[in-house]
């Protein structure tokens, strides 16, 4: 079934549909609230008022846009209200103790390159919020730069310069953790902690 | 590691999922909440509705009764100013019990139903 019917199905009242299409977006909308957010045990709820939204104005959907980026920029506001709400808006999670500390037990000498992969996933954790959002949505979820201009009312070129600095920050990160003296060091500053 | 390789792992890990998750049922559990919104929307409108048409109708027939049989309507209308206290009363009980019946002993059950 594919978008257009899904949405005319909605309409006439069907709600397998409506489950139809919780089902085809829910990994679309829990990563953007997900790396937004950043609680998993309030993110059901997140994502649950993202849908009922989706719901509640299918009415006002009109085929401008794809499906997919109308519900992510649903998901992305709700979101960031989120966020307003708790008083947490804009705040850079400055406690990299947790990524040290499990730094501390790496060894570049003979490392995994799924430790790596695990490494950067909680580097992009991190991330400034408007940097790991426009991470998720480009690589991950594989929005155009005008998509993500529309989802989050960045200007593109204000997308593109995150995008670039915030992958020059992971790529920083990296080259660091493969390093063997870098990695000497954190242990010894993780040590004396 | 050459630069290359850096680069890979990096595109890589971008495009792994985060690890987040949701309940196994989300998309039911969503789909009977919006469910039930719309009932209670519904049972109220349709409360709504009959309050008004019930209330149309008093109005409709008293209208009869004023062409048809004035001195009766106005026996009424005295009646009524008289025991004004026990009308209201009676007619504020009568309104409510519909109200209950209507939408919020559904209310309650359903969410009760919820609950156990």
């Amino acid at each position: 079934m594919n978008d257009t019917e899904l949405i005319s199905q909605l309409i006439n009242g069907n709600k397998n549909a409506f489950t139809f299409l919780v089902s085809r977006y829910q990994k679309l909308v829990v990563h953007i609230a997900g790396r937004i957010i950043q609680r998993q045990e309030e993110l059901e709820d997140v994502c649950q008022e993202v849908f009922i939204k989706v719901y509640q104005n299918l009415d006002s959907y009109r085929n401008e846009c794809k499906l997919s980026t109308w519900i992510a920029t649903i998901a992305y506001n709700t979101s960031i209200n989120f966020l307003r709400r708790i008083n947490k808006w804009e705040t850079v999670n400055p406690d990299d103790s947790t990524v040290l500390k499990n730094l501390a037990g790496f060894n570049a000498e003979s490392y995994e390159t799924s430790d790596l992969h695990r490494y950067i996933r909680e580097q992009i954790e991190l991330l400034p919020l408007h940097y790991r959002t426009v991470l998720t949505l480009f690589h991950l979820e594989e929005f155009s730069y005008q998509e993500i201009e529309q989802i989050t009312g960045m200007p593109e070129g204000t997308v593109k310069s995150y995008l670039f600095r915030a992958k020059a920050i992971l790529k920083e990160k990296l080259k660091f953790v493969v390093d063997a003296n870098s990695l000497k060091l954190v242990k010894e500053i993780s040590n004396e902690k | 590691m050459r630069n290359e390789e850096l680069s890979d792992i990096l595109e890589t890990s971008l495009k792994a999922e985060p690890e987040y998750r949701l309940s196994a049922n989300f998309a039911q559990k969503v789909t009977l909440s919006v469910v039930k919104r719309e009932q209670w929307r519904s049972d109220l409108s349709d409360y709504l509705y009959l309050t008004a048409s019930l209330i149309g109708l008093l109005v409709a027939v008293s209208g009869i009764y004023y062409i048809a049989d004035k001195e009766l309507l106005i026996r009424i209308w005295v009646f009524l100013k008289s025991n004004l206290l026990p009308v209201t009363f009676l007619f504020i009980t009568a309104n409510f019990i519909f109200l209950a019946d209507r939408v919020l002993l559904r209310l309650l059950f359903s969410k009760w139903k919820q609950i156990n």
